[in-house]
């Protein structure tokens, strides 16, 4: 087998908007020797029903992706003070304010 | 609508109808033939598109009381049929269901040919002094820049790769040439046509042609020699060849087979 | 298990456990996870089979492409066929992300297929000789593959899963356009209406042998019982036959269709259908390449992928130059 056969099955992936307000999301990848053919090839073959408002081609050996090892190492422990979770005594404490303006006869309106 | 304008207008849609029909047939005989599977999937885009423009055309006729347009795609004689004459031509030696030996680049140049063409035809038509006719071509001519995409970039990088493409596009190149001018010809009623409205004249969707199949040309370093030709005849005067009607007696060879049948 | 241990050191047996564990837990595995090479085999097995059967399966239903009655039904079947050079598009990119790590790439698998290396469905190994095949085709031979792969959806393969997602929304189209062809032959005339009953007549056998066999007894292997252990499918070949049979047996009746088993009836107290067994030793000659249509459908793959090598070795070059 040649190598130039080789070298015309690049791995491409393909990523997608449906629409303006939406994220890009990945649709699915494609072989093609060179972007631009990719290109014209995703588009039929990933949209032919479905909107596409946008669409970009990205070659696989391009992108950096986890290893395993590392999306079994990374771990991360619970960070509460970084999430709304964490903040749940505010309610109560806006509570205790309000009684005492009542007490005082000067909550507003 | 006087007769005059009628006999035009209804001789404008046949070519319309007619051109996209058959090249679409061309087109479809590739379906799994392509040099890669995505092409496969990407080609075929392009036939279904020509082939729903085709029937756009043929409605048309219809309302305007041709009879139907299943009839009008297959049932008349090739005699009756107004495409250019480099549409129906075979792709290659064989048929599509044994041993096909078709010509890749053939198809990649015809085709390219013919969606410079139609962008440049579906823009004038725009303008067409037959409403129904101007609002089809608008909606229609919203499916060609993919195809002229598409074509562009396949005619490109085979036009500037190896030797052994160069020469294969070549030979094509000139295959294609020689029919082009079938593709630019609006036929015998062709004055009354412009003259009416209907289109743009020959004359100046031919200068467009040129000047758009020239850029591209120059982006290649190619020179064609003389003008586009009209090698195997004039096919919007009912000039055919005989894959034509092998074409035609394929395409119609179900819709044929059960006189009686009402639906299918 | 350490953590300050990488995952690259664990023991063959951690890393297998941990992939078990995995896979009880539902969660999905991707190309490049670890895996044992029996999932891997499994994998390549199933879903090279699965891509190659969709772009052979193209194959008998294009001799009626440019052949469809109307210009309805060309638009239509023209889609159809597309979408399965599709489908088997996205299969073959799962299946060739598998054989990568052999050094292999799709010319490997064309190869395999060329030279009968490789096995596709028995269905796509027979001849489709009338626009009725055409319609039984796109209703019944979809409708079987719908229920495989519906069944397949929740697969532990996460590319795999994810190619079945947007095979299944497809294939809901296929089958409508199944359905309405096969309702305007039997709308139609009688001529219309006796095509129609010769292609069920010449498909039912393909059919019950699209599920494969029952027990491992009727071929001497069978690859189920790998396939549910590592949940790469959640049914047996007999339970997609039973549900095949419940969902279009009334409905062939209903169009007064006959089927060609006179043996074929629900039995109430065993909640099964009971049918005429196909005979499995055809089925093994035609699916290790010996069907009507084998060596033709393969000379015209074969065919046109030499008539193409022109093509991808000048756009391997414009690249390199354009680099």
């Amino acid at each position: 087998m040649t190598d130039s056969v080789h070298r015309f099955y690049e791995e491409y992936e393909v990523f997608s908007r449906k629409k303006g307000d939406l994220p890009l999301e990945h649709r699915f990848s494609l072989l093609a020797p060179n972007m631009e053919m990719a290109m014209i090839l995703a588009k039929e073959n990933f949209f032919r029903r479905e909107p596409v408002a946008d669409l970009w081609i990205v070659k696989r050996s391009d992108i950096r992706k986890m290893t395993q090892s590392e999306r079994e190492a990374f771990g991360r422990l619970e960070k509460p003070y970084r999430e709304t979770r964490g903040y749940g005594d505010l309610n109560e404490r806006w509570r205790a304010f309000k009684a005492r303006a009542g007490e005082s006869g000067d909550a507003g309106p | 609508m006087t007769p005059e304008y009628r006999t035009a207008l209804i001789e404008l849609l046949y070519q319309l109808a007619d051109d996209n029909f058959i090249l679409a047939y061309r087109g479809s005989e590739w379906l799994g033939l392509t040099p890669h599977i995505e092409e496969d999937v990407a080609f075929s885009s392009i036939n279904q598109n020509a082939m729903g423009h085709a029937a756009i055309y043929y409605q048309m006729l219809e309302d305007l009381g041709e009879g139907k347009s299943d009839d009008l795609a297959l049932l008349r004689p090739p005699a009756a049929f107004r495409n250019a004459v480099l549409l129906e031509l075979k792709n290659g030696p064989g048929n599509y269901w044994d041993a096909p030996d078709y010509d890749w680049a053939f198809a990649v140049v015809r085709h390219f040919f013919f969606d410079v063409f139609k962008s440049i035809r579906l823009n004038a038509l725009k303008k067409s002094s037959y409403p129904p006719l101007a609002a089809a071509a608008g909606k229609i001519v919203t499916e060609q820049a993919y195809h002229l995409m598409h074509w562009e970039t396949w005619f490109v990088q085979l036009m500037m790769s190896t030797d052994e493409a160069r020469r294969r596009m070549e030979k094509a190149l000139s295959l294609c040439w020689a029919d082009a001018g079938g593709l630019l010809s609006l036929g015998k009623w062709g004055a009354v046509m412009a003259e009416h409205g209907l289109t743009a004249t020959e004359a100046e969707w031919r200068d467009q042609w040129r000047q758009a199949i020239g850029q591209s040309f120059a982006r290649v370093g190619y020179v064609p020699i003389g003008e586009p030709g009209m090698a195997h005849g004039d096919g919007r005067n009912g000039e055919h060849t005989a894959d034509l009607g092998e074409a035609l007696s394929i395409l119609s060879e179900v819709y044929r087979s059960d006189p009686q049948a009402t639906g299918w | 298990m350490a953590a300050a241990v990488p995952f690259e050191q664990w023991t063959a047996e951690e890393k297998y456990g941990h992939f078990m564990r995995r896979i009880e837990n539902g969660e999905k595995i991707e190309a490049d996870d670890w895996m044992p090479d029996d999932y891997r085999k499994a994998l390549i097995r199933l879903i090279t089979m699965h891509g190659i059967s969709e772009i052979m399966g193209a194959f008998p239903e294009k001799e009626w492409v440019p052949k469809a009655p109307t210009l309805r039904r060309k638009l239509a079947i023209m889609a159809k066929v597309q979408d399965e050079m599709g489908h088997g598009q996205l299969l073959l990119r799962v299946a060739e992300d598998l054989v990568k790590p052999c050094g292999k790439t799709r010319e490997d698998i064309l190869q395999d297929l060329f030279a009968k290396r490789l096995k596709f469905h028995n269905v796509f190994h027979m001849p489709s000789p009338t626009w009725a095949d055409a319609a039984v085709i796109a209703w019944l031979v979809d409708g079987a593959a719908i229920l495989s792969q519906t069944m397949m959806l929740k697969t532990s393969y996460g590319p795999y899963g994810r190619a079945l997602k947007r095979i299944c929304q497809e294939e809901s189209f296929h089958a409508k356009h199944g359905e309405s062809l096969t309702l305007s032959l039997a709308e139609g005339t009688p001529a219309q209406r006796r095509m129609l009953q010769e292609a069920i007549d010449r498909w039912w056998e393909p059919l019950l042998m699209f599920f494969g066999p029952k027990t491992k007894e009727a071929t001497g292997h069978t690859n189920v019982d790998k396939n549910l252990k590592y949940k790469l499918r959640t049914k047996t070949n007999e339970e997609l036959r039973q549900e095949f049979l419940s969902k279009y047996v009334p409905k062939i009746r209903l169009l007064g269709l006959a089927i060609p088993d006179p043996t074929l009836r629900y039995d109430d107290e065993k909640g099964e259908w009971i049918y005429r067994e196909p005979d499995w030793n055809k089925f093994k000659q035609i699916v290790t390449g010996n069907g009507p249509k084998t060596d033709e459908r393969l000379r015209l793959r074969r065919t046109s992928y030499e008539n193409g090598r022109w093509v991808r070795e000048a756009l391997a070059q414009w690249k390199a130059a354009a680099v």
